[in-house]
C-alpha cells in the first residue's frame, strides 16, 4: 500500500510538473506589420514582413520570449497599407483599437509612417519605421514613441559625397534623374547640398514612377557632360534599366548609385553593362554574420532577399532585447530600453548606434554601417565600409 | 545641344517608343472598334504574355523566333475562357464593360502576385548588342520591336482591306446590326478579333518584359499609353494607331530629351486633354453619330 | 450604336421616379442614423468608429459624384476635385493661419472655381469622351500637386493638420463629421428630389428633347458639376482633418474609380443606391483583410459578377427582394 501510495504521488507530482510547464509555455504576444502587400510597393513590403518573421521564428524555435516571468510564443499580424495614407490610418486604427497591438513594425515610406503617427504616438504604440521624410522623427510628438530603423538619406548622404570626392577627384559634374515620388522628392536637396558642398555641380532632372524608357531623359544628360551618373533613390527595376540604357548610349562617365538597396536585381536587368557600377548597401551577403539570414531566407521563402529583410530582423531583435531588459511589455518601459541599447552588439551591424540629435532633436534614429560596393564581372566586392554622420 | 546627331538620336528614340506603344494599342483599339469594349484589362494580358515569354524563352529555351508568337498564341488561346465567362456578358455595354474589366484587371493582376513572387524579373533577349550608325546607337532589340510593329501594322491594315474576315471586323465596326443582317456571324467574329486582339497585347507585353522587366504590375503603363495612343488617333482606327504611336513616341523623345521628363508628361497629357474637348474622335476617327 | 447602349442604361435612371423610393428610404434612413449615432456609446472599440468616419467621408464623395452622374456624365477624375479642396483648406490652415470656417470653405471653394472654369468645356461631351477627358484631368491635377513642390510639399504631402478646435477626439469628429455629412447628404437628397432633380433627369433622358423643350442643358451641367465639385472639396477637407495628412497619392486615379466603382455598385440609379455602395465598399476590405493579395482577386471577380448579374447595382437586388417578398404575401 505504501509503496503504491508513493508511487502515485510521486506519478502525480511528476505529471504536474510537465502540465504546469506546458501551461506556462505559450501565451500569445503580437506584434503588428503595416506595410504595401499589394500593388507597386509589395517587394519592400514583403521584405519588411519576412525579415520580422524569421526573426520571431528563431526566438520561438529556442523556447519563446521570456518576459516578467511569462513566456510567449511570438507571432504577427500583417494588414496592407497600399502605400496609402488613409489605408495605413484604417490599418493601424485596426491594430491599435480592435486587436490591442502594443508593437507595429512599418510602414514604409511617408504616407503610411506620417499618417500613423497621429494614432500611434498619443497611445503610447511603439513603431519602428522606415522613410526619408524627416517628420518621421521631427515632429509635435518629438517622435515619443517612434524608431527609424534605417538609414535616411540625411545620414548617409554626406559621408558618400565625400567618399566620392576621396575615391573619385576627377569628377567634377554630377547627373541625378530621380523618380517624382516622395522618397525622390526627400532625396534630392540633401543630396544636392552634399555635393555642392564639396564644390562639385549638380544637374537633376526628374521622371515619373512607371515610365522605363529613360534613352531621351539619359540622353538629356549626357549633354550636360557629367563625370558621374548618380541614380539616387531609384527602384531596384528602375536602377537597372538606367544602368542598361546609360551604357547602351555611349555614356563613359561612372554610374553610382547613393541610396536604394539591393545589388542583385540591379545586376540581373543590366547584364553585363552593370560592370563598374557602385553602389550603396546596407548589408554584405558575404559577411559571416549575415549568412545566417541569408540561409534562414533562401529555406523559407522564394525570390531575392531585399534590403527590408535584414533591416528588420535586426529591427525586431532589438525590441525583443529591449523587452527582456525592461521585463515587461509596457511601451514605455521597452521604449527607454531601445534607447539605452546604444553599444549593444546587435547580430548582423555589430554595435547599435542611435543618432539624429542633430537633424531631429532627439535620438531615435538609427545609424548603420554601410557598404560602397562595386560590380567587377561577374562578382561584387565591397570597396568600402561607411558610418553615416550625425 | 542641337546639333545634327543629338537630333538624329532623338528621331531614332522616337521611332523605338513608337513602336511599341503601336503594338499595345493595336489590340486595344480592335477591342473598340469591333465589341465597343474599353479594355481596362489590357495591360494585364500585356503582363501575361511577359510571362508566357519567359517561361517559353527564358525558362525552356525554345528557339525565340518559335518561342515569341508561341508565347503570345498561348495567352490568346487560354484567355478565350475569358472571353466566355466575361467579356462575352458585356459586348456593346461600354459603361459596364469599363467596370467589369477593371474587376477582371484586378483579378488577373493580384493572381499573378500570388502566383509569381512581385520582384521584377529579366526576361533575355535574343539580340543583346548595339549598332552604331555613324554616331547614332541603335539597340538592336528595339530595332527588332520597331520591325514588328511595321509588319503588324501592314498586317492588319491589309487584313482588314482584302481578307473576307478583315472586312467583316469592318463591317461589324461600322454597323453591327447591318452586318448582322448580311450574314455576319458575330459570336465567331467577336471571337476572332478578341483572339488577334489579345495575341497583340500579349506580343507586345513580351517584347516590353525584355526591353524593360517582368513583374505583375508591369501592365500599368503599356494601359496608359494604350488609352493616350488610341486618343489621340481615333477610337477603332488602324492608321489612326499608327498616327497616335508615333505622335506620342516623338513628342515624348524630343520633349524629354530638350526639356526633362516632367515637362514631356504634361505636355502629353494636357494635348489629349485639349483635343478631347475640341476633337474627341481623334484625329484620324470619325465622329460618332448622336 | 454604342451610344444608344449607353443611353439607354442611363435613361433607365430614375425611371421609378423620385417619390417612389422615398418613404423606405426616408425610414432606412433614420433608422441608419439612429444606429450611427448610437454607435460611440454602445461600441467600446474606436475602430468602429474610425471606420464608420472614413465610410461617412466616403459617402459624401461618393454622393457628390452621383450628383453629376445624374445628368448623364460619368467622371473618372472626381477624386482630383476632393484633392484640390483638401490642400486649398489646409494650406488656409496651415500657411495663413485662418480659422478653420474660412479653411472649410476654401475646400468648397476653390475646387467649384475649378469646376467652372473646366466645367462648360468638358460637359460637351458625351459619355466616354467625358470618362477619358476626366480621367486626363484627375492625373493633370494629381501631376500639378506632385510638382508646385513649394505650394504642396510635393510628392510628401502636408502632415500633422490639425482637425478642428474641440473636435481632437475620434468621438467629437465622428461626430462632427456626422452631423455635416448627414446634413449635405439630405440637401443632396432634396436637390434631386426637387424640379432641378427633374431638369437633370430630363437633361439625362434626352438631350435633344430637354434642349428642344428651351432648357438650358449647359447651364444646369455646370452648375451641378460646380456644387459636385464643391461638395467633392469639402469630403477632401474631412479627410484631411480625419488622416491628419494629405499626399497627392491620397487623391489619384484609384480614389477616383473607388468612387466610381460605388456608384456604379449603388446602380447608378439613386442616392441610396450610392450610400449602399459605399458600405459595401468599406465593408468587404476589413472583412477579408486576411487574405491580403487574394482580397483584391475576389473584389475584382464580385466587380464582375455584381455588373453581369446585377446591372441596376446593388440596389437592383434590393429592388428584387422586395419585389420576390411583395409577391410571396400577396399569394
Amino acid at each position: 500500500m505504501q509503496v503504491t501510495s508513493w508511487a502515485v504521488a510521486s506519478a502525480l507530482v511528476v505529471a504536474s510538473a510537465f502540465t504546469s510547464v506546458a501551461a506556462r509555455a505559450d501565451e500569445d504576444l503580437k506584434l503588428g506589420v503595416i506595410a504595401a502587400l499589394s500593388g507597386g510597393g509589395t517587394a519592400w513590403g514583403l521584405g519588411l514582413q519576412r525579415g520580422v518573421q524569421i526573426a520571431l521564428d528563431e526566438v520561438n524555435a529556442s523556447g519563446g520570449l521570456k518576459v516578467g516571468g511569462k513566456t510567449y510564443k511570438l507571432g504577427l499580424v500583417a494588414y496592407d497599407d497600399q502605400y496609402n495614407a488613409a489605408q495605413a490610418k484604417t490599418a493601424v486604427d485596426r491594430l491599435v483599437q480592435q486587436d490591442g497591438i502594443k508593437f507595429i513594425m512599418g510602414p514604409i515610406g511617408s504616407p503610411g509612417a506620417l499618417s500613423s503617427l497621429s494614432v500611434t504616438q498619443p497611445a503610447k504604440v511603439l513603431q519602428f519605421v522606415d522613410g526619408y521624410a524627416p517628420g518621421i522623427l521631427k515632429n509635435d510628438f518629438n517622435a515619443a514613441y517612434i524608431f527609424r530603423v534605417d538609414n535616411s538619406n540625411l545620414e548617409f548622404s554626406e559621408r558618400i559625397v565625400t567618399w566620392i570626392k576621396q575615391a573619385m577627384p576627377e569628377v567634377r559634374k554630377v547627373g541625378m534623374i530621380v523618380p517624382n515620388d516622395a522618397t525622390g522628392q526627400a532625396a534630392v536637396p540633401t543630396l544636392t547640398a552634399a555635393y555642392k558642398k564639396q564644390g562639385l555641380d549638380v544637374w537633376v532632372d526628374f521622371y515619373e514612377r512607371g515610365n522605363k524608357e529613360f534613352t531621351p531623359v539619359l540622353l538629356r544628360m549626357m549633354a550636360q557632360n557629367v563625370d558621374l551618373f548618380d541614380l539616387n533613390s531609384a527602384s531596384p527595376g528602375d536602377a537597372g534599366l538606367m544602368v542598361k540604357q546609360v551604357r547602351q548610349i555611349g555614356f563613359k562617365g561612372k554610374v553610382l548609385q547613393a541610396g536604394g538597396a539591393g545589388v542583385d536585381e540591379i545586376v540581373a536587368i543590366a547584364g553585363p553593362l552593370a560592370n563598374g557600377f557602385i553602389k550603396y548597401d546596407v548589408v554584405d551577403e558575404a559577411d559571416a554574420r549575415t549568412k545566417p539570414l541569408v540561409d534562414a531566407y533562401a529555406r523559407k521563402f522564394s525570390g531575392p532577399m531585399n534590403g527590408m529583410v535584414p533591416i528588420y530582423y535586426n529591427a525586431t531583435q532589438i525590441l525583443l532585447e529591449a523587452m527582456r531588459r525592461a521585463d515587461s511589455l509596457d511601451t514605455t518601459k521597452v521604449r527607454d530600453e531601445v534607447e539605452k541599447l546604444q553599444g549593444w552588439n546587435t547580430q548582423l551591424y555589430g554595435p547599435l548606434r542611435w543618432g539624429g540629435q542633430v537633424s531631429y532633436g532627439n535620438n531615435h534614429q538609427i545609424m548603420l554601417p554601410f557598404y560602397m560596393k562595386q560590380v567587377d564581372g561577374k562578382s561584387i566586392r565591397v570597396l568600402s565600409t561607411l558610418q553615416p554622420v550625425d | 545641344m542641337l546639333t545634327p546627331l543629338m537630333l538624329g538620336q532623338v528621331v531614332i528614340n522616337g521611332i523605338s517608343l513608337s513602336a511599341i506603344y503601336i503594338l499595345v494599342a493595336l489590340g486595344f483599339t480592335l477591342l473598340f472598334g469591333i465589341m465597343r469594349v474599353v479594355n481596362f484589362a489590357h495591360g494585364s494580358f500585356a503582363m501575361l504574355g511577359g510571362y508566357a515569354l519567359f517561361y517559353f524563352y527564358g525558362q525552356w529555351e525554345l528557339p525565340y523566333l518559335l518561342a515569341a508568337p508561341l508565347a503570345a498564341a498561348s495567352v490568346a488561346v487560354a484567355s478565350l475562357v475569358l472571353e466566355r465567362l466575361v467579356f462575352r456578358l458585356f459586348y456593346q455595354k461600354m459603361f459596364q464593360s469599363m467596370i467589369a474589366l477593371l474587376g477582371l484587371d484586378m483579378a488577373i493582376t493580384f493572381t499573378a502576385l500570388l502566383v509569381w513572387n512581385p520582384y521584377e524579373r529579366s526576361v533575355p533577349t535574343p539580340l543583346d548588342g548595339v549598332l552604331s550608325v555613324s554616331g547614332l546607337i541603335i539597340p538592336e532589340d528595339k530595332l527588332v520591336i520597331t520591325g514588328v510593329a511595321a509588319v503588324a501594322l501592314l498586317a492588319f491594315w491589309l487584313f482588314t482591306r482584302f481578307t473576307r474576315h478583315g472586312l467583316a471586323l469592318r463591317a461589324a465596326s461600322q454597323d453591327l446590326e447591318i452586318a448582322q443582317i448580311q450574314g455576319v456571324d458575330t459570336t465567331r467574329l467577336y471571337r476572332l478579333a478578341f483572339l488577334i486582339a489579345i495575341f497583340m497585347a500579349a506580343l507586345a507585353g513580351g517584347f516590353y518584359a525584355q526591353t524593360y522587366s517582368l513583374s505583375p504590375t508591369m501592365g500599368e503603363r503599356p494601359l496608359l499609353m494604350a488609352f493616350i495612343v488610341v486618343i489621340l488617333g481615333g477610337m477603332g482606327s488602324i492608321p489612326g494607331v499608327a498616327l497616335g504611336g508615333l505622335l506620342l513616341g516623338f513628342s515624348e523623345s524630343a520633349l524629354s530629351t530638350f526639356y526633362g521628363s516632367a515637362v514631356s508628361t504634361f505636355v502629353s497629357f494636357g494635348v489629349v486633354f485639349l483635343l478631347l474637348i475640341f476633337r474627341p474622335w481623334g484625329i484620324l476617327g470619325t465622329p460618332e453619330h448622336e | 450604336m454604342n451610344e444608344r447602349a449607353g443611353a439607354a442604361v442611363l435613361g433607365r435612371l430614375g425611371q421609378d421616379g423620385p417619390g417612389a423610393m422615398r418613404r423606405p428610404a426616408v425610414l432606412l434612413g433614420v433608422l441608419v442614423l439612429a444606429a450611427l449615432v448610437l454607435l460611440p456609446l454602445v461600441m467600446s472599440s474606436l475602430f468602429l468608429v474610425s471606420v464608420a468616419t472614413g465610410m461617412l467621408i466616403t459617402a459624401l464623395a461618393a454622393a457628390s459624384l452621383h450628383l453629376v452622374i445624374r445628368t448623364g456624365h460619368v467622371s473618372l477624375g472626381h477624386a482630383g476635385f476632393m484633392g484640390v479642396g483638401a490642400y486649398a483648406a489646409t494650406l488656409t490652415q496651415t500657411v495663413l493661419h485662418w480659422p478653420v470656417v474660412v479653411a472649410a470653405l476654401a475646400g468648397f471653394v476653390a475646387p467649384a472655381l475649378l469646376g467652372l472654369a473646366v466645367g462648360p468645356f468638358v460637359l460637351r461631351l458625351t459619355g466616354k469622351y467625358f470618362v477619358l477627358v476626366t480621367f486626363l484631368f484627375g492625373e493633370i491635377i494629381r501631376l500639378g500637386l506632385v510638382n508646385w513642390q513649394s505650394l504642396t510639399g510635393g510628392a510628401n504631402g502636408i502632415f500633422q493638420i490639425p482637425a478642428p478646435p474641440g473636435f481632437g477626439s475620434p468621438v467629437a469628429f465622428f461626430f462632427l463629421v456626422l452631423g455635416v455629412v448627414t446634413l449635405l447628404l439630405v440637401g443632396i437628397g432634396r436637390i434631386l428630389g426637387s424640379e432641378i432633380g427633374r431638369a437633370m433627369d430630363s437633361v439625362r433622358q434626352s438631350e435633344r428633347l430637354a434642349q428642344c423643350s428651351g432648357m438650358p442643358v449647359l447651364k444646369i451641367k455646370v452648375a451641378v458639376f460646380v456644387l459636385s465639385c464643391g461638395l467633392a472639396g469639402l469630403a477632401g477637407v474631412l479627410q484631411a482633418w480625419f488622416v491628419h495628412f494629405i499626399d497627392p497619392g491620397s487623391f489619384s486615379t484609384v480614389q477616383s474609380l473607388n468612387l466610381l466603382v460605388i456608384n456604379v455598385l449603388g446602380g447608378l440609379q439613386s442616392l441610396t443606391g450610392t450610400l449602399i455602395g459605399t458600405t459595401f465598399l468599406a465593408v468587404l476590405p476589413e472583412l477579408l483583410r486576411s487574405y491580403v493579395e487574394l482580397q483584391h482577386v475576389i473584389f475584382g471577380i464580385v466587380l464582375i459578377t455584381v455588373m453581369a448579374v446585377l446591372p441596376g447595382g446593388l440596389a437592383e437586388a434590393g429592388a428584387r427582394i422586395r419585389g420576390l417578398v411583395a409577391r410571396r404575401l400577396t399569394r
